[in-house]
């Protein structure tokens, strides 16, 4: 589903953040990336989901045989690549449901679906709500705007049920939480996973995947992947740390 | 060029049968506008106005015409009870819709009241034309005085509300240049309640020139809006004068859209202790349009609270000028007032100047402003697309929010869903 | 050539004739200003034919301009013909020793902590009979110069370094600029010059010599500073004791060049003769500081203190010509009893990327009143211009007033300007918090004003914050009852 190969990023100011990635996601498959601050974790995560502010200097990106990269950001959501952001951007003034009804029917029309009409979209948005402990309060604020952290993080996770994307990237979802609100998000994504679509979850500590078990897991150091393995390299970063990754690298 | 000259030619006839006084107080006003001549950029208060299209052209007085009642029909306001029309300044009986206001209530067109046909109130003929010390050094002001022809009087007796908004459509329709001088005005008694909108629309070349005198009595409350969405080939100059006594309540909304190039000035005079007022207001620019809003809101009484919000939309090679001065005198303790000016610059060629102006002489007080001037913001561009809205929907969506979070301050919902419409309008004009 | 000049060098070769031969000897000009004048002073300082030409030129631009009258000041005439514009430094008039002066002015000292040894010399005793400044003076100026880092007088910059004075001299503050800096470049007494070579980091803040030996360079003072490509200098002017001048009218003239990769800290304490309460006598300073960042990624930064002066009319301002370049302005202004302050800044984004940050503080006390006027112009070709300006004002006592007159003008659709102003009055309950636990009132005052320019005196090199401080607590004794 995702090929990426070499691929060498940097940011406007001329730093290099990510040397040389390699990585393949298969269609079915979560994988978890990890990495200490500064690792470029969040960056791939922006490359892979078209934010500005990156130059892609190396390497390539196939993403169900499409180049992903030459895809702009709204285009590469609508082929089915969803970012939970590490921070939902506030947008004062966009009701929250309206906001969701045009990015679903822009989904749906790349998908060849019928748009909803509002009162489709309500029914398809309770069940979700259900399933993530929303109350429905929520939708009629403007976006992220005056939510809490939880309620942030589980927003973006109510968007992704509502947008079943094929390409999941979490970045740092689990960050912030509390337990209660942890275990949601877990079970908003598990409810996700399915032989047609994949996840790439990026965090900085092991407990998320005590709930969401990967497939794959990944450490990734400046900017590049040194190790991967199963779960159990997981299990292995967190009680050595990741200043044993300067032996590996 | 805007001299006195077709207005004097024109004198004897057009003010025929009006009393003295006012011949005298137009005489001497238009000799002042003579001295005067137009502002100009040297004068700090007009630094950013560009008037060269007055300076090129010369705008006659009109005649008489009428238009079509579909001319106006797309602009009504649903549930509007009460209308005053005045085509090229002058008052249209057959369009207008003066019946069904409660006892007391006078809603006239000025000519008549100063002209002594609505028995009881010729009185009012000299406040509305009333004289004013700033007629001295605003020449548009004079030029009004000496040259309205008519425009609308509200007069509101003490202790009535009016329930469904009264409309003022002021409509031009030019063959050939021609200048519109409207004069107004809205006396709120005590403890009274109404909504009023006025809505500036026209086609053709033509120059209008309003003004209007508000007094809101105490504790009366009063709701205004103002649409300006007159023709591309119009010019708009308009003077609005609000007093408040004490305990009222003025929510006023300026919508300009329309016209070539625009100046709305405001002077409100919070004159009673505890009054508040909300002056808000939006303007969405393309084209090569140039619009000056600029208000001073003068508090003279203690305890008043004020809010005052203005945003900006600028596209393509058009220029948006925001001048806001809040003033607070020594007497006027405990004033609450914050002022907020956002602009959206969104065209290579489009310029915006903001000039949010505090001057404080009360020492208890707590004052604010801002001013921001910018794109959209990329984050949440970024965040709408990542979702899958397109780009061109995005910024729809993004400028829509900004403007609209403008108008939702509108607390008569009548009136926030009117000028919703107006805005829906607009967007579905934006360049792609 | 045409007439006009050859009028000004006959006129000029005139008063140079009749200056040298018969007046170079006398330590005053005759009261007025004419072109003679000029030409005397230009004659006593030695200068070189060209900047005569250059002072006639300002002088002539003088003549057709009027006093500014946008400013929220109320300023009596001024009669510029009753001034003397040249009068040599008099050592002898002064007190003879500490005990001499005024108690009043010792007691200031005492209260701000100024050093003794600099006591006498700020009290206008004859420094060199305490101190020997030029001793001192030579030892830092050796140290500078084996970096290459020139820092003398604007007088002796002439003589010694002629091109690179005519290079920069104008090229920020033109002499017809404004009113005052034209009156200043016709008729300026001395200054000082700063020039550091590319890639030096001046290795001590340029006021040490300042404070030691530069006081009294006179009313018309000239300040031309110029970093090269990669330089770093921290320049500090003023001083923080009060200052008394027999001179009514300060008119001075700063200018700064950064170069590409430059950077330039420039702090001032501002402290001259506010008047008494009653607002009698006083100091006005008229004074046009701009810096120009001409190379990309260069950076100037304006702190101000501003306590004194009967009437302060300045705008240190910023061109932001270079790509990336910074421009920043922090300051603070104290008006107390009569004072009036017309204060702030201009930043003026010309190059890609350039950014500025204004943070004002006004303080109004007594009967004073305290007015910030800035403009942010983002010109057309500033793509990803970026600016943020907060303006807080606070009011003590109800007689003052507190403005704020922000001019925005913004021409690149990639440019974000935010303007954020407050107004309030000193917080009651903070007060009685201080009050309760035991402070006096001065001293809650001086705390609570201290926490509300703690954004500007941050940035003020750390020998200066201290005495800053204080300053601020003394500038505002008596507001509080």
């Amino acid at each position: 589903m995702l090929e990426i190969k070499n691929l060498h990023a940097r940011l406007k100011d001329g730093r290099e953040i990510l040397k040389g990635i390699d990585l393949t996601v298969n269609a079915g498959e979560v994988h978890a990336i990890m990495g200490p601050n500064g690792s470029g974790k969040s960056t791939l995560a922006g490359v892979l989901a078209g934010r500005d502010g990156y130059e892609i200097t190396e390497g390539s990106v196939t993403y169900q045989g499409k180049d992903l990269l030459d895809l702009s950001a709204d285009e590469r959501a609508r082929e089915g690549v969803f970012l939970a952001f590490q921070y939902p951007v506030e947008i004062p003034g966009v009701n929250n449901m309206y906001f969701l009804r045009a990015a679903l029917n822009a989904v749906r029309r790349q998908r060849g679906e019928p748009e909803l009409d509002a009162g489709q979209f309500l029914k398809a948005v309770r069940a979700k709500l259900k399933l993530l402990d929303i109350g429905e309060d929520l939708l009629q604020r403007a976006v992220n705007v005056g939510f809490s952290g939880g309620e942030k993080k589980r927003n973006e996770i109510f968007q992704m049920a509502m947008l079943e994307p094929k390409l999941a990237i979490l970045d740092e979802t689990d960050s912030g939480l509390d337990i209660d609100a942890l275990r949601v998000v877990a079970h908003g994504v598990n409810n996700m996973r399915s032989p047609e679509r994949a996840a790439v979850m990026i965090t900085h500590y092991q407990r998320l995947l005590d709930y969401v078990e990967p497939d794959v897991v990944h450490v990734l150091s400046h900017g590049r992947i040194v190790r991967s393995g199963d779960k159990s390299l997981a299990a292995e970063l967190e009680c050595k740390g990741y200043a044993f990754l300067d032996d590996v690298a | 060029m805007v001299t006195t000259k077709p207005f004097l030619e024109t004198f004897d006839t057009v003010h025929a049968g009006e009393p003295d006084w006012l011949l005298q107080r137009r005489r001497s006003a238009l000799a002042r506008f003579g001295e005067l001549g137009l502002p100009t950029r040297r004068q700090e208060n007009w630094r950013f106005t560009n008037l060269r299209p007055l300076e090129k052209q010369e705008f006659a007085p009109g005649d008489s015409v009428s238009v079509a009642a579909t001319a106006i029909a797309p602009y009504l306001v649903e549930g509007a009870g009460h209308r005053i029309v005045l085509v090229n300044g002058r008052f249209d009986s057959g369009l207008s819709k003066l019946d069904g206001l409660p006892a007391g209530v006078l809603l006239a067109s000025v000519k008549a009241i100063v002209s002594n046909d609505v028995p009881g109130f010729f009185l009012l003929g000299p406040q509305i034309f009333g004289e004013g010390t700033e007629e001295a050094k605003q020449p548009f002001l004079a030029l009004n005085t000496g040259a309205a022809l008519d425009g609308f009087a509200l007069g509101i007796p003490a202790g009535t509300k009016i329930e469904r908004p009264i409309e003022i459509v002021h409509i031009a329709d030019a063959a050939s240049p021609l200048s519109v001088n409207s004069r107004s005005a809205i006396l709120a008694g005590e403890d009274t309640k109404a909504s009023i909108i006025e809505t500036f629309i026209g086609t053709g070349e033509y120059w209008q020139n309003a003004v209007l005198r508000v007094q809101v009595a105490a504790r009366a409350e009063l709701h205004h809006v103002t649409i300006q969405d007159h023709g591309s080939e119009a010019i708009h100059t308009g003077s609005t004068t609000i007093h408040l006594a004490e305990k009222s309540r003025y929510n006023s909304f300026n919508l300009t859209v329309g016209g070539r190039l625009a100046r709305q000035d405001v002077y409100l005079a919070m004159s009673g202790a505890d009054a508040t007022c909300a002056v808000d207001g939006a303007y969405l620019l393309r084209g090569s349009q140039e619009a000056t809003m600029a208000t001073l809101i003068d508090h003279q009484a203690p305890g008043c609270k004020t809010r005052e919000v203005f945003k900006g939309v600028v596209e393509e090679q058009a220029h948006g000028v925001f001048q806001g001065k809040i003033q607070v005198r020594q007497a006027a303790q405990k004033t609450d007032a914050h002022q907020l000016n956002k602009n959206l610059l969104l065209g290579e060629r489009a310029i915006v100047d903001t000039k949010p102006e505090l001057e404080i002489f009360a020492d208890d007080v707590k004052c604010s402003h801002g001013a921001t001037v910018g794109d959209l913001d990329e984050a949440a561009m970024f965040y709408l697309r990542a979702r899958g809205i397109p780009e061109k929907q995005a910024r729809n969506m993004l400028v829509e929010a900004f403007a609209a979070d403008a108008i939702d301050l509108v607390e008569d919902l009548r009136l926030q869903q009117h000028l919703r419409r107006h805005l829906d309008r607009w967007l579905a004009g934006r360049p792609s | 050539m045409t007439t006009d000049t050859l009028d000004v060098r006959s006129l000029a070769n005139q008063a140079y004739k009749y200056g040298f031969v018969t007046d170079i000897e006398a330590d005053e000009a005759p009261p007025g200003l004419d072109e003679s004048t000029v030409a005397f002073i230009s004659a006593k300082k030695g200068e070189p034919e060209w900047l005569l030409e250059w002072r006639l030129k300002a002088f002539r631009a003088w003549l057709k301009m009027t006093p500014p009258d946008w400013a929220k000041l109320k300023i009596a005439p001024i009669d510029y013909q009753a001034s003397t514009y040249y009068s040599a430094p008099k050592k002898k008039d002064g007190p003879k020793s500490l005990d001499e002066v005024d108690p009043e002015l010792l007691a200031t000292y005492e209260k701000l902590g100024i050093p003794l040894g600099e006591r006498a010399r700020l009290a206008g005793i004859a420094v060199d009979a305490v101190f020997d400044s030029v001793s001192v003076a030579t030892t830092f100026r050796a140290q500078l110069a084996e970096l290459g880092i020139i820092f003398c007088s604007f007088g002796e910059a002439v003589r010694e370094h002629p091109d690179l004075v005519r290079q920069y001299l104008g090229s920020v503050v033109p002499q017809g600029d404004n009113f005052f800096a034209a009156l200043n470049s016709a008729v300026f007494s001395d200054g000082s010059f700063a020039y550091i070579p590319p890639g030096v980091h001046c290795p001590m803040e340029l006021s040490t010599y300042f404070r030691i030996n530069a006081a009294n360079s006179g009313q018309f003072e000239r300040t031309l500073l110029i970093a090269d490509k990669g330089a770093r200098v921290s320049y500090l002017e003023g001083c923080t004791a009060p200052q008394r001048d027999e001179n009514q009218l300060h008119a001075a003239v700063v200018e700064l060049v950064a170069l590409e990769d430059a950077n330039i800290k420039y702090s001032t304490v501002q402290n001259w003769y506010p008047g008494d309460a009653e607002g009698r006598g006083g100091i006005y300073n008229f004074v046009t500081k701009r810096g120009a960042c001409r190379g990309a990624n260069s950076k100037i930064s304006w702190t101000q203190v501003e306590t004194g002066s009967a009437i302060t009319w300045k705008y240190p301002s910023c061109i932001l010509e270079g790509d990336n370049s910074i421009g920043e302005f922090y300051s603070v202004a104290i008006t107390n009893n009569l004072q009036q302050a017309d204060t702030g800044t201009k930043m003026i984004h010309l190059g890609r990327n350039t950014s500025s940050t204004i943070i004002s503080k006004g303080i109004s006390a007594g009967r004073g009143q305290n007015t910030y006027r800035g403009l942010v112009k983002i010109m057309p070709k500033a793509q990803g211009a970026r600016n943020y300006t907060q303006c807080d004002s606070l009011l003590i006592g109800d007689k003052c007033g507190a403005h704020t007159v922000p001019y925005i003008e913004v021409r690149n659709p990639s440019a974000r300007v935010e303007h954020e102003a407050t107004t309030s009055k000193i917080s009651e309950d903070q007060m009685f918090y201080c009050l309760q636990r035991g402070l006096t009132s001065e001293d809650a005052l001086s705390l609570i004003v201290n926490g509300f320019c703690k954004e500007v005196l941050k940035e003020l090199p750390m020998e200066f914050a201290v005495e800053a401080q204080k300053l601020l607590a003394v500038s505002l004794e008596g507001s509080v009852g």
